[in-house]
């Protein structure tokens, strides 16, 4: 029993899709536009050349953000969508309906649909190809050039995710709506 | 929360492809592919069955050589896994890393010999066994070499980079006997290793995990991943221990990661560094200590700096970069110095002055003090290896390169652009008749697509060693299927460097068709033509003959003198591999070796997992930053593209200095008409003329020149290449993201999609390499975005015959 989070040290991006092929690869996504679980956020460049903006240019990787207090698990009709003993949000493609309302209720845009499972999917934090094999990192994490995420145990308060979120500035995405994600983004 | 996450991916909303269209799309080399193997475009996952099986190895999907892990189940790889071992990549693989195993599973591999029936190019071919393939290359050999009386440079050939590129080079060299070889040199880095070597002694390695300036001129790390480079970089950024400035022309990823980003008039690098340099001088910041202990005719050069003229409002007309940045830039690099790196960059073929701007960055970045220095540029160690040494015979008659007049240095690799139009324009001494490729695709990466098809359509025979069939690969003769990456076993590797090791690339899974690793084609090859052109050479060398009459016997000099073809490649990799590693480091390190992929001396002491996503491979006071005394005779670091052999021959021909860095090179003025030192030419520049454009191309993090241009995976990541022009040239023009526009050279034409951005600037357009394949057997490539060769002019700088694929201009219009 643990409780699975996820820093991104985001700064560190440079966009180039190792995650999202990873994630690929190791979950068996379908390939196809939008059916997957990871993406870069790429806001809009400020400014006119020459002056452009270079603060205004970040790169955002973004998946799930493992709510402890999940819309789309709130909604499922079915209870395909449930908490396992990790924390992790995760999906029951035997009750899973396809009714998409999870799909409506995510804030985060973070489900989608994989038409060969029929299933609305989404990310796991690897639990079923990783954690439960006893390798407590991610592929994303594994796989990235760069560094950007910090795979641990939110529960253990020796861990190194625990420590950095202790350490070092940190902001979830619209906390305001009381979804109390699992994802950190460090500052 | 500042920014807007979307799961809508940039450039892609219009290019959305899916499986179901490759099913629809799909033609058959020979016979029809069956659905099935289209299916397999899907990713399995991992199942943990009892079979599941961990094997190191190294990755092909560009030139870096990354440490991977294979899952292997049941004989099919599911996960591709970085291996934490490897100190070059550093727990990491990237989208393409990933990406090995659809390049595996390509249904649109080449899957057994072919020989041509219908026209050069037309695509059409016949299925043929091995020995048909050799039977076919021996008699078009005998004849041609028959005819051209055993002058072996009649064959040309060329590669691409490889591990066992040098399997195949020193066949083809050594054994056949040509001096036409050409490879990605000069399309790619000659300019920045021959003018890092020739002015440091060493190309060497930017120690961007402790520098703390870095001057990012073109090279773009965050999409042209290099490693370490990319990782070290990166982490290090936006106000986290290194500054960065990026000079591009394009806003890039990497400049996204700048602290300065100065977007320079396509060109005019050259004239940028010389005021840099003016401003350190005339200031008095550079590191008087270091340039007086170890820099040779440092006087002369500053001397020559200032009686130019090159001051930063020089600089500032030519550049567009203010005066008043290029002062900034030159103290700030001063100020973090000796910590302060110009870095060398890799594809620097872009200008007529390109070697000179090499030049003159590696002589600044020495000013500061940072070479063979924590932070700076650095040479490192190498672990030696074994020998494998392959006896050559010499051919009498075989003649010099065919190009060699063209530029002033031409090594042995030769000048692409300059040798293929020697051929088309009829200025070569002799006929080249055959042409052997291998792992390189000239028709998509040399400038001037169209005349290298002429070139091609000259040639009696033409022969493609390669795993994909691409667009060379259509124009064979003769098609030799290379084994994948993950199906072979290549030559062992030693990487240099502060942290060097060892690393191994093994066989993951056996060759799903029938292919072969090159080792084993150059023995076919060879125990084919051994005898039949020693025929020819016994009728027409005279050495020969006498040397047969005085060493007793033909039998006695054929086996001796290394006639035998096949002789160097008759032991299996592993067998080569074996001894190369256990004669110098014993059988335990063999094992080590293949066990884990990875070895170095202490590895088991040093190597340590320090948090999740940090190693430690050597403790800091074993890596080697501090290596040269004197000069620097060897280069340890080598880069894998760096054929040190011969950077030492020019070496010892132009760099006469004895100390570390060399600030002229007036042997190579005497001998060879190059500026001793870095000289702006006005002639050798033209501004680009209003209303025009200039063409620039450039890499990105997902695609590998054409060599990935049919990965599914990837093309899932980026499915198309699009005309980067300014937004507000692209509003009086009324182009919009996504019209289809023309763009259109001396040379030729292409329809591409439009990007307006105002990341390029108004006299600019760009966009990236690899894309625009012809061959129809490449079923997700074909025709899918635009060919930059088509339209790039062949233009090459005259030093060393590197091309110049930014001096194009062009014009566009909506279609």
């Amino acid at each position: 029993m643990a409780r699975y989070g996820m820093a991104l040290d985001y700064k560190s991006c440079i966009n180039c899709k190792a995650c999202e092929s990873a994630c690929k690869e190791e979950n068996g996504i379908l390939i196809g536009a939008d059916k997957h679980r990871i993406w870069v956020g790429v806001p809009e460049m400020e400014g006119i050349f020459p002056d452009l903006s270079i603060g205004s240019s970040s790169y955002e990787p973004s998946q799930c953000q493992q709510c402890d207090n999940a819309p789309c698990q709130e909604v499922c009709p079915t209870n395909a969508t449930y908490y396992d003993d990790n924390g992790v949000v995760r999906v029951n493609p035997e009750q899973c309906i396809l009714c998409t309302y999870c799909m409506q209720a995510c804030p985060y845009d973070a489900r989608y649909i994989d038409d060969r499972t029929m299933t609305v999917d989404k990310c796991n934090f690897c639990s079923d190809t990783r954690l439960i094999n006893g390798e407590t990192t991610t592929a994303c994490q594994a796989t990235c050039p760069t560094k950007v995420r910090i795979f641990g145990d939110l529960d253990d308060p020796n861990s190194e995710i625990s420590q950095v979120l202790r350490d070092r500035e940190h902001y979830s995405l619209k906390t305001h709506l009381g979804t109390k994600p699992k994802l950190y983004y460090l500052t | 929360m500042k920014t807007e996450i979307s799961r809508r991916r940039f450039l892609q909303g219009s290019a959305a492809f899916t499986v179901v269209a490759v099913s629809g799309a799909a033609t058959a080399l020979i016979e029809k592919k069956k659905h099935d193997e289209v299916a397999s475009f899907g990713l399995r996952k991992t199942q943990w069955s009892d079979k599941l099986e961990e094997v190191p190895t190294l990755c092909e999907m560009c030139v870096n050589k990354c440490a991977a892990i294979a899952r292997v189940e049941d004989g099919v790889i599911t996960k591709l896994n970085p291996n934490p071992l490897f100190p070059k990549s550093r727990n990491m693989l990237c989208a393409r890393g990933n990406a090995g195993i659809q390049a595996l599973e390509d249904p649109d591999r080449l899957k057994y010999p072919l020989i041509r029936v219908g026209k050069r190019g037309e695509g059409k071919f016949k299925r043929v066994t091995w020995d048909e393939a050799y039977e076919y290359i021996k008699d078009k050999m005998v004849k041609i070499l028959d005819e051209e009386k055993d002058n072996r440079s009649t064959i040309g050939f060329c590669a691409g980079e490889g591990m066992a590129e040098h399997t195949y080079v020193s066949f083809m060299k050594d054994k056949i006997g040509s001096s036409n070889f050409v490879n990605h040199s000069t399309i790619c880095l000659t300019t920045t290793i021959a003018g890092y070597s020739l002015t440091l002694g060493g190309y060497g390695q930017a120690d961007l995990e402790n520098a703390e300036y870095v001057i990012m001129a073109g090279a773009n790390r965050a999409e042209a991943i290099v490693t370490p480079d990319t990782m070290d970089m990166f982490k290090r950024t936006k106000g986290r221990g290194a500054k960065l400035v990026v000079i591009d022309p394009r806003f890039t990823n990497t400049a996204s990661h700048a602290d300065k980003w100065l977007p320079i008039e396509v060109g005019t690098d050259l004239a940028f560094v010389l005021a840099l340099t003016h401003v350190a001088i005339s200031e008095e910041l550079y590191n008087k200590r270091f340039t007086q202990e170890n820099m040779s005719d440092f006087e002369d050069y500053k001397k020559h700096i200032l009686d130019k003229g090159y001051t930063p409002e020089w600089a500032e007309k030519i550049t567009g970069i203010k005066a008043k940045e290029i002062r900034e830039v030159a103290r700030d690099f001063m100020a973090h110095a000796p910590r302060s790196i110009y870095y060398q960059g890799r594809r620097t073929a872009w200008s007529f002055q390109d070697f000179q701007v090499r030049r003159a960055q590696a002589i600044f970045t020495a000013m500061g003090g940072g070479i063979d220095q924590k932070g700076g540029i650095i040479f490192g160690k190498k672990l030696p290896l074994g020998k494998h040494e392959i006896s050559s015979p010499t051919y009498f008659n075989a003649q010099g390169r065919i190009e060699k007049n063209k530029a002033a240095v031409i090594g042995t690799s030769g000048s692409w652009i300059a040798w293929r139009n020697t051929i088309i324009d009829g200025t070569a001494p002799y006929p080249v008749r055959a042409f052997f490729a291998y792992k390189q695709n000239p028709m998509l990466s040399v400038p001037n697509t169209t005349k290298t098809r002429q070139m091609l359509e000259t040639m009696d025979l033409v022969v493609v060693i390669d795993t994909m069939p691409s667009d060379t690969v259509m124009m064979a003769d003769v098609v030799l299927p290379e084994s994948h990456y993950l199906e072979r076993e290549d030559p062992v590797k030693t990487f240099g460097g502060s942290e060097p090791s060892i690393a191994l690339r093994k066989k993951v899974v056996d060759a799903k068709y029938d292919t072969k690793p090159v080792i084993e084609i150059m023995r076919g090859l060879g125990e084919k033509l051994s005898k039949p052109l020693f025929e020819i050479s016994k009728k027409y060398d005279e050495e020969l003959q006498e040397l047969i009459e005085d060493e007793g016997g033909e039998e006695a000099v054929y086996k001796q003198e290394g006639y035998d073809l096949a002789d160097g490649f008759r032991h299996s990799q592993e067998t080569i591999n074996h001894h190369m590693v256990a004669s110098v480091y014993g059988e335990e390190t063999w094992k080590t070796l293949r066990e884990k992929g990875i070895f170095y001396p202490d590895m088991d002491k040093y190597f340590k997992q320090k948090s999740v996503n940090n190693y430690q491979y050597y403790p800091e006071h074993k890596k080697s930053y501090s290596v040269i005394k004197g000069d620097l005779e060897v280069e340890p670091y080598h880069d894998t593209c760096v054929d040190t052999k011969e950077m030492s021959v020019l070496k010892k021909e132009f760099r006469t200095a004895t100390s570390k860095i060399a600030c002229a090179l007036y042997n190579l003025e005497k001998k060879k008409g190059v500026d001793a030192m870095p000289t702006w030419r006005d002639e050798l520049y033209t501004p680009t003329p209003q209303g025009r454009f200039r063409f620039i191309t450039g890499r990105h993090g997902q695609f590998t020149q054409s060599g990935t241009a049919n990965n599914a995976l990837l093309l899932d990541l980026m499915g198309d290449n699009y005309l980067w022009l300014n937004k507000r040239v692209a509003q009086e023009r009324g182009i919009k993201f996504g019209d289809k526009v023309e763009v259109k050279s001396s040379i030729g034409a292409i329809q591409i999609k439009a990007y307006p951005t105002e990341k390029i600037g108004p006299n600019v357009v760009f966009f990236i390499h690899g894309f625009g394949a012809e061959s129809s057997e490449l079923t997700l490539a074909h025709h899918r975005g635009a060919n930059d060769n088509m339209i790039i002019e062949d233009h090459y700088e005259k030093s060393f015959g590197s091309a110049a694929m930014h001096e194009t201009i062009v014009d566009i219009r909506r279609v």
